[in-house]
């Protein structure tokens, strides 16, 4: 196990970095965290023949809120978002209660949110939640800076809309507002492995009346899916209380959504251990739970704000 | 010392270990391995020719490069394989015209490190037709695609008990059948396979992480042609075998061939992925079971029919599956018991011994099935268990199978199981439950096993000696060799506690040829059981001679002698009692040596587990687990618990995570290492309590049986039948290792057919 050799480069700056990856006739990787990249080039399933490590580049660090959105650099780590204060409101706890999931805590103390976006792993937890809340993704390449929204940039496993000479500098996430409650729930063999399935949800709701819902699929395609039919089904819903029992019933509308969820926003690709047949299952009663969570987490939101201490 | 509960802990837990990868010979070449990357097909050639010109490699070789590379040896231990099955049926240590299991080693290169090599090897070229690959007994078996070209896939045919008379299965009350699938388990040791071969003048050393360093000293020399007085193996600190390092493997030939040709050090360290695709594996059974038994539930018959997957060469586990049909009556009384196997070659590397090696397969069978007998019957699973234990009073007890149980008390075990899980309280919580639509389904699962330690007949003996020193401190070898087990430890104690002399006078000397000239080393779960007796006796006869030089020494009889607290006294005043050093002093060099023979023996234990089971997503949460293991006489605690707590974890791993899926082409989709073969972690590991009972065996003074395998054996069981109990499934074939989240949600939500057939 080691990689095929390679030329390395520390630059300094993002120009640098830009013009590195702009190098003629080089097939080239970014290297933030490499919790992937270096895997992957031990395995020997990528060959690059330049590295650039970005890790010596200030301006890449540092997250920051940015009117209404979060600015999350490229060196970022993971274990950044592990306390839900690290992000005021809904967006922290969402990312809070994701971030857990993401591995080990030495791979999280690496890995970076931005890479994550970068590597675009069909089963990776912050590009769900990018699809789900219309993330943008902010590369810099030898024309300048372009914002890829989200919803455009996921091309397929590991395949995306940035050109090869372009660096991700940043994500953006928009931050979430008081009426928003937020869930997430995965679901995998052991604590070590990729998901399964996952889900992300944000639930907004006005006058007991859901107003927006986004819902985000983990490894439920090729590529991180925005389970729009599901939420649809839910928009001008009305909350109501929620079901006491273990299991939603049936006919209840989180229930209802997971369904179509997994049969109309899930397009599975079978793995060992987990076939489309399973992943769609797994994909509906994972949409039902985690708007369930969501639907929770709002509740005990506004308890707080009316100084219920329930 | 008191910080660390073993001896070779402080080295072992801070770094100090010193194992083969660690070991600096100047000059050694690194061997790297071209693999194949189809699972089977036809050799065209293989060209080394640009790997020979990489910088820094010394030398790159085929099969067709190296005529006389002399191919593996087989086992003859136990019965692992014969020369029939063997027959005709060469395996090449680097393949010479058929790939018959996918990473099958083309062509070796040797380079200045492990990097060079590597370089090396990424120039060699192959080609080779691809054949029809079978990787499982099914499609093996027809013999459609054969490994060996004019012979059958079924190398070896076997059978334990005989046929059960059918009218046995006509007049029985229930009779109760089905399939189990024991599938391709990985040992995964922490240390991957190692071996550094040393010529020094018309010597050789070979380093090697092994579990039988005699063995390999024996087959080494049979294959260069040397007397085995010119191979010296040393094992070192290694890290984990669990059965797996016991043989000469393919590349352990080629290394040792190489380096007496060249003269030259050379090693080979198997990284993980090499290890994951070309290590051993272990179980791979599908079986076919018929329980049948009288309306009161006493067993009247039972029949095991298996499949067994020994992977493309028969040379290493062909008979390993003979364990399993030995071991097929269990704990039970069962008059008529009857097992039947083919061993059938697959394109996967070779299946052998790993940490239970054929009792779990046996023990999860009968298990299982009693679990089914105890649904049709509608009687609880630990009664019907109960009517059909072995009686303490039945030992040694001579099963159908032809195994005579040494000594056990089942019933014992098992009520101590069911005392330390709350059986009775876990029923009404599994009751209360099932009238509460909204409550995970809960299920509680019994397994009883027995097992059996030491060996087969014929490798039940071990050698080793006792050396007095001036100082009066003792050196005690033996022809163990760890891997893990705390032999450092629990040896000197035991010839300490015989001697009566303190434990830190006496130190452990093993796994060095050089040092112990002959030996058998360290499987079946033996070091305690064969390797502890002989030590014990060891010490016996030193006191002996110490008793007998004393009374010489002081003109009086022998039997005025006696022995106290590591010194001899006369019996009646007189002479000053001698301590061990005085003695040496004055007698000369104290040495006593000697072989000893045990038994073979049968540990025992009822291992109970409460399951909680999401219907949903499939997903099992194992709420509790509760082992307790009879190992006759405990020589250390601790040790024994870890090694219950280990085999535990591993038993856990083979009934819920590990298992390879295979491709079309016939190659494991294992390319990403550990994600793709999911192994029990510190997150997965449930609640475990560990308790025993104590039932000495017979065969040894000692009294103490094999505590390595335990959790393999009985855990599984208690896994799979608290799942199915759980879930109330009728169909057992619908829960087959490694219960999956997919397989459990399919099994939960699966019609609920008619049972079995009557």
């Amino acid at each position: 196990m080691k990689p095929a050799s390679f030329d390395y480069v520390v630059p300094r700056t993002v120009a640098e970095a830009v013009q590195a990856l702009a190098g003629p006739g080089r097939t080239a990787q970014v290297l933030a965290g490499g919790q992937s990249l270096i895997l992957e080039m031990h395995l020997q399933r990528i060959r690059p023949r330049l590295v650039v490590d970005i890790n010596r580049i200030p301006e890449l660090d540092g997250m920051r809120v940015d009117g209404d959105g979060l600015r999350v650099g490229a060196l970022v780590r993971h274990a950044a978002f592990e306390r839900a204060d690290a992000v005021p409101g809904p967006l922290g706890t969402l990312l809070s209660r994701a971030v857990v999931n993401i591995a080990h805590p030495p791979i999280r103390s690496r890995g970076t949110m931005a890479g994550s976006f970068g590597w675009a792993h069909p089963a990776s937890e912050w590009c769900a939640i990018g699809v789900a809340l219309d993330a943008t993704v902010e590369v810099t390449g030898p024309d300048g800076e372009r914002a890829l929204p989200a919803r455009d940039y996921f091309l397929g496993p590991h395949r995306t809309a940035r050109r090869p000479q372009e660096l991700i500098t940043a994500v953006r996430l928009p931050l979430l507002g008081g009426h928003t409650g937020v869930g997430f729930v995965e679901h995998r063999r052991t604590h070590f492995c990729f998901a399964q399935v996952a889900v992300a949800a944000a639930l907004t709701v006005h006058d007991g009346v859901i107003s927006d819902v986004r819902i985000g699929l983990v490894n439920s395609a090729d590529r991180p899916v925005r389970a729009r039919a599901a939420e649809q089904t839910l928009l001008g819903t009305e909350i109501g209380p929620l079901p006491t029992g273990r299991r939603l019933p049936d006919g209840h509308p989180f229930a209802r959504a997971g369904r179509v969820a997994a049969q109309e926003d899930a397009a599975p690709v079978a793995e060992p251990y987990a076939d489309a047949e399973y992943k769609r299952q797994a994909v509906a009663v994972l949409v039902g739970r985690t708007l369930r969570e969501a639907a929770t987490d709002l509740g005990s939101r506004l308890a707080v704000r009316q100084g219920d201490p329930r | 010392m008191e910080q660390w509960t073993r001896r070779e802990d402080e080295r072992l837990l801070t770094g100090k270990g010193r194992y083969v990868a660690d070991i600096h010979v100047p000059g050694c070449l690194d061997a790297a391995f071209v693999r194949s990357k189809v699972a089977h097909g036809s050799l065209r050639g293989v060209d080394c020719t640009a790997a020979r010109r990489v910088p820094g490699v010394v030398g790159a070789w085929s099969a067709a490069d190296l005529p006389d590379l002399p191919p593996v040896p087989h086992t003859l231990l136990a019965r692992l394989s014969t020369e029939e099955a063997v027959a005709g049926r060469e395996w090449p240590a680097l393949v010479k015209d058929r790939v018959r299991y996918p990473g099958e080693a083309l062509a070796v290169v040797l380079g200045e490190d492990r990097y060079r090599a590597e370089d090396g090897v990424a120039e060699v070229t192959a080609e080779i037709d691809p054949l029809p690959a079978v990787v499982t007994p099914a499609a093996a078996v027809e013999d459609s695609v054969r490994l060996f070209d004019g012979l059958s896939n079924t190398a070896l045919r076997g059978e334990a008990g005989e046929p059960v008379d059918p009218a046995v299965w006509r007049e029985a009350a229930a009779v109760v059948e089905a399939t189990y699938r024991q599938q391709l388990l990985m040992p995964s040791p922490m240390e991957c396979r190692t071996i550094l071969a040393v010529p020094e003048g018309d010597r050789l050393t070979v380093w090697s992480g092994h579990q039988m360093p005699h063995r390999l000293r024996r087959e080494l020399a049979a294959l260069l042609g040397w007397s085995t007085d010119r191979i010296r193996v040393v094992v070192p600190d290694t890290g984990g075998a669990f059965g797996s390092k016991s043989a000469a493997f393919p590349e352990f030939v080629v290394v040792a061939y190489l380096a007496v040709t060249l003269g030259r050090p050379v090693r080979w360290i198997e990284d993980r992925l090499e290890s994951m695709l070309v290590a051993t594996r272990g179980r791979g059974q599908d079986q076919t079971v018929r329980l049948a038994a009288d309306a009161d539930g006493r067993l009247l018959a039972y029949e095991l029919t298996i499949d067994a997957d020994v992977g493309a060469y028969p040379h290493l586990g062909v008979g390993l599956p003979m364990q399993t049909a030995w071991m097929a009556p269990g704990v039970y009384t069962t008059p008529h018991v009857h097992a039947t196997l083919r061993s059938v070659l697959t394109n996967t590397m070779v299946t052998y011994p790993y940490r239970g090696a054929g009792r779990p397969e046996a023990a999860t069978a009968i298990e299982r099935t009693m679990d089914l007998l105890a649904r049709r019957l509608g009687i609880d699973p630990v009664e019907l268990r109960r009517r059909n234990f072995v009686p303490p009073d039945a030992f040694p007890y001579d099963t159908p199978t032809g195994r005579r149980y040494d000594s056990g008390n089942y019933a014992a075990a098992l009520d101590l199981a069911l005392e330390t899980v709350g059986y009775d309280e876990w029923r009404a919580e599994q009751a209360r439950r099932r009238g509460d639509p909204d409550a995970l389904p809960l299920g509680i699962g019994v397994s009883c096993y027995v097992e059996r330690s030491g060996g087969e007949p014929g490798g039940l003996h071990e050698f080793g000696s006792l050396e007095v020193h001036e100082d009066g401190t003792v050196t005690a070898r033996c022809g163990a060799a760890p891997s893990g087990q705390g032999h450092e430890t629990v040896f000197p104690a035991l010839v300490a506690r015989t001697l009566g002399v303190p434990e830190e006078r006496v130190r452990l000397v093993e796994g060095d040829t050089d040092e112990q000239p002959e030996g058998l080393g360290s499987f079946a779960s033996r070091s305690a059981q064969v390797a502890g007796a002989m030590l014990q006796h060891a010490a016996q006869l030193l006191i002996e001679e110490a008793r007998h030089r004393a009374a010489r020494l002081w003109g009086l009889p022998a039997d005025r002698a006696a022995w106290a607290d590591g010194t001899v006294h006369a019996t009646s005043g007189g002479p000053a009692p001698l301590g061990l050093a005085d003695l040496v002093k004055a007698t000369g060099p104290l040495r006593v040596e000697d072989r000893y023979e045990a038994g073979m023996a049968f540990p025992f234990g009822a291992h109970v587990a409460v399951t909680e089971v999401d219907p949903d997503l499939g997903t099992v949460n194992v709420l509790r687990l509760v082992a307790v293991d009879d190992c006759g006489v405990v020589l250390d605690p601790t040790v024994v618990h870890g090694q219950a707590f280990g085999s535990a974890v591993q038993g856990i791993g083979q009934a819920l995570y590990e298992g390879m899926t295979f491709g079309e082409d016939g190659v494991p989709h294992l390319a990403s290492g550990f994600l793709d073969y999911l192994l029990p972690t510190y997150t997965e590991i449930p609640p475990i309590e560990i308790k025993d009972t104590c039932t000495p065996s017979p065969t040894t003074p000692l009294g103490a049986k094999g505590a390595g395998e335990s959790g393999c054996i009985g855990t599984p069981a208690a896994i799979v039948n608290a799942v199915a109990d759980a879930l109330g499934t009728a169909d057992p074939g619908l829960l087959q290792m490694p219960l999956t989240p997919d397989s459990v949600w399919r099994a939960a939500h699966a019609p609920r057919p008619e049972e079995g057939v009557r």
